[in-house]
């Protein structure tokens, strides 16, 4: 027996999990903190940061100097930030109205057939998306896969514009996260006990109060967590934004691509960075305390 | 007598027009009485539930039809039927508390709020559970759930309860106690319940009248000394109760009994039950506690047969016997322990082994 190993059972424990220390350190923790120091430093005009401190990245996400150096509000960043929240939100809304009847008819499935269901909700994560959301254009495009039946049809006379638009963000955005919709809510409803259905409508509820008033709360955890996964990208996406909404109207993702490509402010991008991640925290707390408090509940 | 169920001719086959369609019930055909304590009993698989699945409106029949109150159901959904089930394992909504539980039928058929409130209390102290009311079914022990169960489906004062096999997971203390209660709960309520089972003991101390069921088909319908004393057939009578059957061949009959032939020579008297002729091959059947056994010197008036004992296994309050009558046959018996403890006799003692030919009955075939 080696006598540099730690004898005791805490010490034992420590050394067991000095991997996962070790990983979340180099690869969660390092980082972010990188990530805090640097929106408090000022930027360097060709790359990277002077080390000198700077509230100047906070400042800039509220305020703006006019020509005789006064700081005055500007709103612009404050709207897309806001901008990005509302496209998120609806994105996720459009996730979950078109993820959970596929979950459900899933779960419906015999046993065997189910995970050849799932595997087909995941094939699209196997072509880089930057390759999918570039089929979007094609499809909602000026002479599209849309646009020329109906034009040839007579249906419509002049391009449905559908491009560039907000819209064609959100249709990008609920391409792109649909399947992590799909796949938390299918693993609650999976767990789901089917007799509960069968009770519910023995006591007399019809087809949408047995969804209201049993599936549904019965797998909010599974929808919760489903918004959570499909929310949090969607604010930090610039694919689609870029793509489909033509960068002419940004969203908080490719505002941060931005910083730290082009316009070369790596504090201002980094501080974009910290509003996303506590925004972020702020939803997983309230998620964590809406599944303690169901965890009490049900007792389990 | 009002019908509550009119059951005629139904047949259900699952997945029908596959490569292995399954025939749950063959044209079945029973009626249940308003207000009767109704058992379906039989081993499982033997088309019990699905025939309850059925009323409850789960299933879809593949022929026949059934009425409630002399109206066809067929076409409504289990939300419009006037019936209520307490399910295997309850099925309570986890995520409500007893007294939402309970009150979920009477929301739906959208009754006033002080009226639900009121129901929900009355029906939560008819079974005991009142002072639980705001603790979600997670937190109680299984026969409380199984009570929530119950209340949750009497709540809507349903025409007819359905109850499947709704005491199978409670140990037995709590099983034979909530026999009681359910019998005394379907008496106050005058509720007509329909209960599934596969617990003969369970069907004959509760039930008005039993069927006893078997591969998708009724075997007999009756009140419960019917069933256990006068089984229409071989399975009813080995399903109901312990029971001893002799196989042989009628030698010789008169208007009260016949005697028959088993083994090579013994000969047994049975009762005539009427349409039996010399050469018959029958089966007879004698219930053990029928049997008397006595120590051969002490064997009283009555004609008693030579046997001795082959085998014992103690219960407690009785032995069972297996008792040697030589030329092949073996009957089982039981003795209670003498008041010492003891019992009165072990294996290999000789025995008297006494019946009245009353109790030796002939199967129809």
């Amino acid at each position: 027996m080696s006598n540099w190993l730690p004898q005791s059972a805490a010490g034992k424990r420590w050394l067991g999990l000095a991997p996962s220390y070790f990983v979340i350190g180099i690869f969660m923790l390092v980082p972010m903190i990188i990530m805090a120091v640097f929106s408090f430093l000022e930027p360097n005009p060709y790359g990277g940061v002077k080390p000198v401190g700077s509230l100047a990245a906070y400042v800039k996400l509220f305020f703006e100097y006019d020509l005789e150096d006064n700081l005055v509000f500007n709103p612009g960043y404050i709207n897309i930030i806001f901008r990005s929240f509302q496209l998120s939100f609806g994105a996720t809304l459009l996730c979950l109205v078109f993820g959970f009847p596929v979950a459900y008819y899933i779960t419906l499935q015999p046993e065997n057939r189910r995970n050849f269901y799932i595997y087909l909700v995941t094939i699209p994560f196997w072509t880089n998306l930057l390759i999918r959301t570039f089929a979007w254009i094609i499809i909602l495009g000026r002479g599209g896969v849309i646009e020329t039946p109906l034009l040839a049809a007579g249906i419509i006379d002049d391009s449905l514009r559908m491009m560039y638009t907000d819209g064609a963000i959100a249709i990008g955005l609920t391409y792109s996260y649909l399947p992590l919709m799909v796949l938390p809510i299918y693993a609650s409803l999976e767990k789901l006990d089917f007799r509960l259905l069968e009770a519910a409508s023995d006591l007399y509820a019809n087809r949408l109060e047995v969804m209201t008033k049993v599936v549904i709360p019965l797998c909010k955890p599974g929808i919760i967590a489903g918004c959570i996964l499909v929310f949090i990208p969607c604010l930090g996406a610039f694919i689609a934004p870029n793509l489909l909404g033509g960068g002419k109207k940004l969203m908080l993702g490719s505002l941060v691509q931005f910083q730290f490509a082009s316009a070369r402010n790596w504090p201002f991008g980094a501080a974009l960075s910290m509003l996303l991640l506590s925004a972020v925290v702020i939803m997983l707390i309230f998620y964590a305390r809406a599944a303690k408090k169901r965890a009490a509940m049900e007792g389990d | 007598m009002t019908t509550a169920i009119d059951i005629r001719g139904v047949t259900k086959i699952y997945n029908p027009g596959s490569n292995q369609p399954v025939k749950a019930l063959d044209n079945v055909s029973l009626t249940i009485n308003d207000n009767e304590f109704f058992t379906l009993l039989g081993p499982s698989g033997c088309g019990k539930t699905t025939l309850l699945r059925l009323i409850a409106g789960f299933e879809q029949v593949s022929g026949g039809e059934i009425m409630l109150f002399g109206e066809e159901i067929e076409n409504l959904e289990p939300s419009q039927r006037p019936v209520n089930t307490v399910f295997q394992h309850y099925a309570l909504f986890p995520h409500m508390t007893v007294a939402a539980n309970v009150a979920f039928g009477l929301e739906r058929l959208r009754q006033p709020k002080t009226e639900i409130e009121a129901t929900v209390e009355r029906v939560l102290t008819l079974v005991k559970m009142k002072h639980l009311g705001d603790r979600p079914p997670s937190q109680l022990s299984g026969g409380q759930q199984q009570r929530v169960a119950l209340a949750r489906a009497l709540a809507p004062s349903p025409k007819v309860l359905l109850l499947d096999e709704p005491l199978s997971a409670l140990d037995l203390k709590l099983r034979q106690a909530m026999r009681e209660e359910l019998k005394q709960l379907q008496k106050e309520t005058g509720i007509t319940f329909v209960f599934v089972t596969h617990d003969q003991e369970e069907a004959l101390a509760m039930s008005d009248r039993i069927a006893v069921m078997s591969d998708g088909e009724v075997q007999q319908i009756g009140g419960p000394t019917d069933i256990y004393e006068h089984p229409v057939n071989r399975f009813v009578a080995d399903f109901i109760g312990d029971t001893n059957f002799l196989d042989g061949e009628i030698v010789d009959f008169n208007d009260d009994l016949v005697t028959c032939r088993i083994g090579s020579s013994s000969m047994f008297e049975a009762e005539n039950s009427g349409g039996h002729k010399v050469g018959d091959q029958v089966t007879l059947f004698l219930r053990p506690e029928k049997i008397s056994l006595s120590a051969p010197d002490a064997a009283s008036g009555s004609a008693t047969r030579p046997g001795k004992v082959a085998n014992l296994v103690y219960l407690g309050n009785q032995a069972a016997y297996t008792v040697d009558m030589g030329d092949g046959v073996t009957l089982t018996a039981q003795a209670r322990p003498r008041e010492d403890g003891n019992l009165p006799f072990a294996i290999g003692d000789p025995l008297a082994v006494g019946f009245s030919s009353r109790a030796l009955r002939v199967l129809p075939q």
